[in-house]
């Protein structure tokens, strides 16, 4: 005799999300930096930010999260909407 | 939300041959917390949707920051799973509905390096009607509903947020209470007002609040009859945890045993007291990161003040533990008050 069990997990709502493509090319470019706040995080971007120049990155998007374990509030994520790739990282 | 026709379950069903064969497809699927379980069939799920009266589809909390919708039948199966019975499933509701507080930063508590667990604390009838323990262990093994309950919410963790060790579960260590770590208060043989009357439910009322909290650290003071000797071994405690882990304010809970409370209660303390003095007490200077090895985050603010509390009310004060024994403990938060505690009723109509 067998028993029948349940699927303890939740299918999430909505369609998957992933990486954005790749941008074709970074010449004239604007990059946004997103920062989470944590301690690292400014001095890895700065450094970040060097490189990109060096391959003709224009100009970059750099704001700061209020709050490192929630989510970027909306009004920061429309100012992004501006920038052609987004960087969104941690510095733990 | 009980109709005639009960509702379709919305879960994917397996067969399997017996109960240590589905314990064997939770393992291989990562879908338990390591201990077995105990197999979620449909009639099982059904009666635990039944004491709580709602039906399976019903959202009971949203996580919300990946906006998962915990719907009453995950519930059931986690609580199942878990090792509950049909009638602890009120409490466990109310236990999620406070984990989905906003407030509560859920997706941060799980998925932050500074592991975290939910320290669950039961007041009200319910305690007794389900069989919980306020007294001897209560930190630990002695009651099933005390140790099932709280392993509940870990199971929901895992399957319905995606809180896997090493995924969305970033904890470095973790700690032994994300297995299980929730008491009931014991109101019986003390004159304190329980803990969710403190924080605005009715005495009659059952409610859980609930923290994000690291591991419990135990105390001891034995020496003493004296309340305010004997609240600065509680503050000492909190401030070793200032300088050694967080120096943010936040809320702790305090476990305060039997002993003690017969210290502080024939001296006249309430809890209001206690927090007021603790509140106090419980502070450092960031210069003392010296002492502890973290003169390098010192700066020019070494005459900085760090209260452990923002106001006496951050302070938990909990009555529970053995007879005897000169014992506490000092629960602190995760991490400041990026997570705050949260106090829900267990809903009447809820009730089984």
């Amino acid at each position: 005799m067998t028993i029948r069990v349940l699927d303890p997990r939740l299918d999430p709502d909505g369609e998957p999300l992933g990486l954005a493509p790749a941008l074709d090319s970074l010449e004239g470019a604007t990059i946004g930096l997103l920062d989470n706040t944590k301690i690292g995080t400014a001095r890895f971007y700065d450094h970040l930010e060097a490189l990109l120049r060096q391959r003709g990155v224009r100009s970059f998007i750099r704001l700061r999260k209020p709050d490192a374990s929630r989510p970027a509030p909306p009004e920061m994520l429309d100012e992004l909407t501006g920038a052609d790739a987004i960087v969104s990282g941690i510095g733990d | 939300m009980n109709t005639d026709r009960p509702a379709r379950l919305a879960s994917a069903a397996y067969d399997v041959d017996d109960g240590f064969a589905a314990n064997e497809l939770y393992q291989d699927n990562g879908w338990t917390d390591g201990l077995p379980i105990v197999p979620p069939t449909e009639s099982l799920v059904r009666a635990f949707l039944d004491a709580a009266r709602r039906g399976p589809e019903d959202v009971i909390g949203v996580e919300p920051v990946r906006r998962r919708r915990i719907t009453a039948e995950k519930i059931a199966i986690a609580a199942v799973m878990a090792g509950c019975r049909p009638e602890y499933m009120p409490v466990v509701l109310a236990v999620v509905r406070a984990m989905c507080a906003t407030e509560f930063g859920l997706h941060g508590t799980t998925a932050s390096t500074g592991g975290s667990a939910q320290f669950i604390v039961v007041n009200g009838p319910v305690r007794r009607a389900i069989g919980m323990n306020a007294t001897h262990n209560v930190l630990a093994n002695a009651s099933r509903a005390n140790a099932t309950i709280g392993r509940t919410p870990r199971l929901l963790i895992l399957n319905v947020l995606g809180g896997t060790p090493g995924r969305l579960d970033r904890s470095t260590l973790g700690h032994p209470g994300k297995f299980t770590f929730c008491v009931a208060e014991d109101e019986e043989d003390h004159p304190w007002t329980p803990l969710a009357s403190e924080r605005g439910v009715p005495a009659e009322r059952s409610a859980v609040t609930v923290l994000a909290a690291g591991s419990p650290h135990q105390l001891m003071n034995e020496w003493t009859r004296e309340p305010r000797e004997l609240l600065e071994t509680y503050a000492a405690t909190i401030r070793a945890n200032l300088l050694t882990y967080s120096i943010w304010p936040g809320n702790y809970a305090l476990v305060i045993g039997r002993q003690h409370r017969d210290v502080l209660v024939a001296a006249g303390w309430s809890k209001r007291d206690i927090r007021e003095f603790v509140h106090e007490r419980a502070r450092v200077t960031r210069g003392e990161w010296c002492s502890v090895g973290k003169g390098a985050v010192v700066g020019r603010k070494g005459d900085n003040v760090h209260p452990a509390l923002r106001s006496p009310d951050d302070l938990l004060v909990v009555a529970a533990g053995g007879p005897a024994g000169g014992f506490g403990a000092v629960i602190p938060p995760w991490y400041a008050a990026k997570s705050v505690a949260v106090t829900v009723p267990v809903e009447t109509g809820d009730a089984s």
